[in-house]
């Protein structure tokens, strides 16, 4: 009886390994990589293409690929909220053949000052692991607007001639009283 | 006469500086919703092109507001002052009277027209959409004031009273103001969708905004929006014809 539970023990044992290594081995081997990062740091307003690409270093092809961003505010210590800062943060690529690199393109638009790490995400289908690529900091510096489109001269001109059309209206008409 | 009564009006309504500070106050306001949409650290991060159409919003809600104000007493004062009578007995007609009336109106909505014209060309500078804009706040103005001009002098007629005139007036631009202002998500059922076709509000404000943000620039992509305004105009003729046949038939001084 001890010797029968034994060796269920070792059964059980070796095809928990299996599995796990089934797990391992058929993760999506994914690699992605963040093209733009020296280009990334701008102004708070400006509209910067993230651009990247996804490879399949596998040997069969994967399906279902979905690739999104994802940005972290490094001074809060808090994710952002993306749907202010990009249009479609998630992109859906669909099956990449065995060895296929394909681009990913996000335009973000800036829109607070601070510091900031972004990475892509994919997830394949059939597979619980997604898959990361190294982080990418950027920057993003405060806008600074006086007088955006001269409009300074004419929110500030606008009113001063009008009123001085009225004095002279009115100086008018008295001189001709 | 009509050109008399036109120049009475305007004299009366532009030539004090009393009675033109409401255009300076609304100067003031353009100033400082284009100032404050260009420089505010996130009014400013919006794009170039909503901020034209909150721009043309506020420029057209302001000249329909002023507008209104002043078709709701320009005839009925004429009654309350009892000048009309004597309006009358000059060899004025109906029709120059009311036309004389349009004029000096739709004048108010060319000078706030004109003075709006700066803060338009700074808001849209760069976008290559300035006379686009320009232009189509000229047409979508002028046909909705025109439609509010005519609907109001046909309520001027009616009650010959400029309190109740005003009052009657301000609650039918806010029940049409109020809805075009609504976001999207809140005219999702048939019933908001079906008024939202028909609100001249609603059409000058989706007409703007199909110029500006979807770059549809030229009549043809807008006759959607322009069929509506004209057939809210011709509405407000129609009810503008009857209430002065009213009048006519019943003489200066009411029996009612």
């Amino acid at each position: 009886m001890k010797k029968t539970a034994i060796i269920y023990l070792f059964m059980v044992l070796i095809i928990g390994c299996g599995s796990a290594r089934a797990q391992i081995t058929g993760a999506p081997l994914l690699s992605m990589q963040i093209l733009s990062s020296k280009t990334l740091s701008g102004t708070a307003g400006d509209f910067v293409t993230v651009e990247g690409q996804i490879t399949n270093a596998g040997s069969k092809p994967l399906g279902d690929v979905t690739t999104y961003l994802s940005l972290m505010d490094n001074q809060n210590k808090l994710p952002v909220d993306l749907e202010d800062w990009s249009a479609e943060k998630g992109l859906y690529i669909g099956t990449i053949d065995a060895g296929q690199t394909l681009p990913l393109n996000w335009k973000i638009h800036f829109v607070k000052a601070g510091a900031y790490s972004l990475i892509i995400i994919a997830e394949a289908a059939g597979n619980d692991l997604p898959q990361v690529s190294a982080i990418t900091q950027f920057n993003v510096s405060p806008k600074r607007n006086l007088n955006p489109g001269q409009v300074l001269p004419v929110a500030l001109g606008t009113p001063i001639v009008l009123i001085f059309v009225l004095f002279m209206l009115s100086y008018k008409r008295r001189v001709d009283e | 006469m009509l050109t008399h009564i036109w120049k009475k009006e305007i004299r009366g309504e532009l030539y004090t500086w009393k009675s033109m500070l409401w255009l300076v106050i609304a100067s003031l306001l353009f100033s400082f919703t284009s100032y404050l949409l260009l420089t505010n650290a996130e009014l400013s991060l919006l794009d170039q092109t909503e901020l034209m159409w909150l721009l043309g919003k506020i420029i057209i809600g302001v000249a329909l507001l002023i507008v209104t104000i002043d078709a709701s007493s320009i005839i009925t004062t004429e009654f309350e002052k009892e000048t009309a009578e004597s309006l009358f007995l000059a060899p004025v007609s109906l029709k120059d009277f009311i036309l004389g009336k349009l004029f000096a109106s739709l004048t108010l909505w060319a000078a706030i027209f004109v003075v709006s014209i700066p803060y338009i060309l700074v808001a849209s500078a760069g976008s290559g959409l300035g006379l686009a804009f320009m232009g189509y706040v000229a047409l979508l103005g002028t046909i909705g004031v025109i439609g509010f001009i005519f609907l109001i002098f046909g309520i001027s007629l009616l009650y010959r009273s400029s309190k109740n005139t005003i009052t009657t007036a301000l609650i039918i631009l806010l029940a049409f103001a109020t809805p075009a202002l609504f976001t999207s998500t809140l005219k999702n059922d048939i019933v908001s969708q079906v008024f939202s076709a028909a609100n001249p509000i609603d059409n000058m404000f989706n007409s703007l905004d199909n110029v500006l943000v979807d770059y549809k620039t030229s009549l043809i992509d807008n006759w959607q929006f322009l069929l509506p305004l004209v057939v809210f105009c011709m509405i407000a003729f129609a009810i503008l014809f009857l209430s002065a046949k009213r009048f006519e038939k019943q003489g200066i001084v009411k029996n009612d």
